[in-house]
């Protein structure tokens, strides 16, 4: 438990650190913190309960799809303000070295599981926003055609 | 034909797009908002195609015998500096919503392009942050805290510095995290308790591809097949190129260890 909660720390400053380069405005910093911050924990629950790290990263990348989506809505900002800093403490960075060592100590097979693992994680994370992303846009288009048919019934 | 009033509210709008793309926006909000520009001021024949690369945009009155104007816009540089893209967000708000001159629009457009980003050293401290923090998260101790934390700041200043000469960006990547694994090694050669395995992936960390990735599902979403592509492609160059730059060094240093050690 304490565990987890400096991971949610390490990942919130990381983030902090993130937002401070893409320059992220300063009002969103505390946000765009607790976003990153937030997914990074998922992930580590997601491992903690034998999930695979391919999954972890799925369902965090939803959360932080879901959140950044409530909060654009929130602030009325664009979307991509809080999810490029938000994820990115999920992109698998350790796996990328972890493949190029295998690959350096020319054990091919240990570099093509942590290798397909990389590119699966990045799929995942994909496949994440992708999936919210989509399931907001169909609630949106579901809530505009009821909204112009109730209209036209008036 | 299309009037004098109709090509300076779609050079703005274009400016608007580029300022939007250069700076890490998606393609569907790019197109959306020169659309916006357009339709508040009553030009609804436009057509709109953009990719990270270029943005072409044509216009016609809607008449059987008009020349369209068309005008292409060559994108290049990627940065990311969101806290544009969230102004411009609300200049096509307020462009749309109240009746702005098309001068002073692009008089905002210009002090929007002109905003810089965080001052250097805060820039260094974020990078710094980013690399330190992330060798903790990866199994770090102490000691590599405070070496990833002059690492990442040594190898986004280098980065920045091959930015002045403007060196492709993958060659950046691949140039600073090579120079970010040799301090590392170093490092870890002359202190006993660094490892300089959490250090070099701290500092991985802060170049990883994580713009390109969620811009290419958010393109993939919306449709734009092609800057999809691109930036998936983009992705996973930047991957490799960072991957390449630690490797390389890591070789060269046991090779050149193997046979001085």
């Amino acid at each position: 438990m304490s565990d987890l909660l400096l991971q949610f720390i390490y990942a919130l400053f990381a983030t902090c650190g993130f937002a401070i380069i893409f320059r992220v405005p300063l009002k969103h910093f505390p946000v765009c913190m607790i976003i990153g911050g937030l997914a990074w924990s998922c992930y580590q629950i997601c491992l903690y309960y034998n999930a695979s790290a391919v999954v972890g990263c799925f369902i965090a990348a939803c959360l932080v799809g879901l959140l950044s989506d409530i909060c654009s809505r929130l602030f009325k900002e664009a979307a991509t303000i809080f999810i490029i800093p938000g994820m990115i403490s999920l992109v698998p960075g350790y796996n990328i070295y972890y493949t190029m060592e295998a690959l350096l100590s020319s054990e091919l097979g240990d570099a093509a599981k942590v290798g397909s693992q990389t590119l699966l994680m990045a799929g995942a994370i994909a496949a994440g926003l992708l999936v919210i992303g989509a399931v907001i846009n169909v609630i949106r288009s579901i809530v505009k055609k009821t909204a112009a048919l109730t209209r036209a019934k008036l | 034909m299309v009037n004098i009033f109709q090509k300076k509210v779609l050079i703005l709008a274009i400016y608007a797009g580029e300022i939007m793309m250069k700076n890490g926006a998606e393609v569907y909000r790019v197109e959306d908002t020169i659309t916006r520009i357009c339709k508040a001021c009553r030009m609804d024949h436009v057509e709109i195609f953009a990719t990270p690369t270029g943005i072409f945009v044509s216009l016609d009155n809607g008449g059987e015998d008009d020349d369209p104007l068309t005008y292409v816009k060559r994108i290049d540089g990627i940065e990311t500096d969101l806290n544009k893209i969230s102004k411009i967000n609300h200049f096509s708000r307020e462009f749309t919503t109240t009746d702005l001159s098309v001068d002073d629009a692009m008089k905002q457009l210009k002090e929007i392009d002109e905003t810089k980003p965080y001052p250097i050293p805060l820039r260094l401290l974020g990078a710094a942050l980013v690399a330190s923090f992330f060798s903790l998260i990866f199994g770090g101790a102490p000691v590599d805290f405070c070496v990833a934390f002059v690492v990442g700041m040594f190898a986004y200043a280098f980065s920045r510095f091959l930015g002045k000469f403007d060196i492709n960006f993958f060659v950046r990547c691949f140039c600073s995290c090579a120079g970010a694994a040799f301090l590392a090694l170093v490092a870890s050669s002359w202190i006993d308790a660094a490892a300089y395995q959490p250090v070099i992936i701290g500092t991985l960390m802060i170049f990883v591809p994580g713009v390109a990735i969620t811009n290419a599902i958010r393109d993939f979403l919306s449709g734009s097949m092609l800057s999809g592509i691109c930036r998936m492609m983009e992705a996973f160059l930047i991957a490799v190129a960072l991957a390449a730059g630690a490797g390389v060094v890591l070789k060269l240093w046991s090779v050149i260890g193997g046979v001085f050690g």
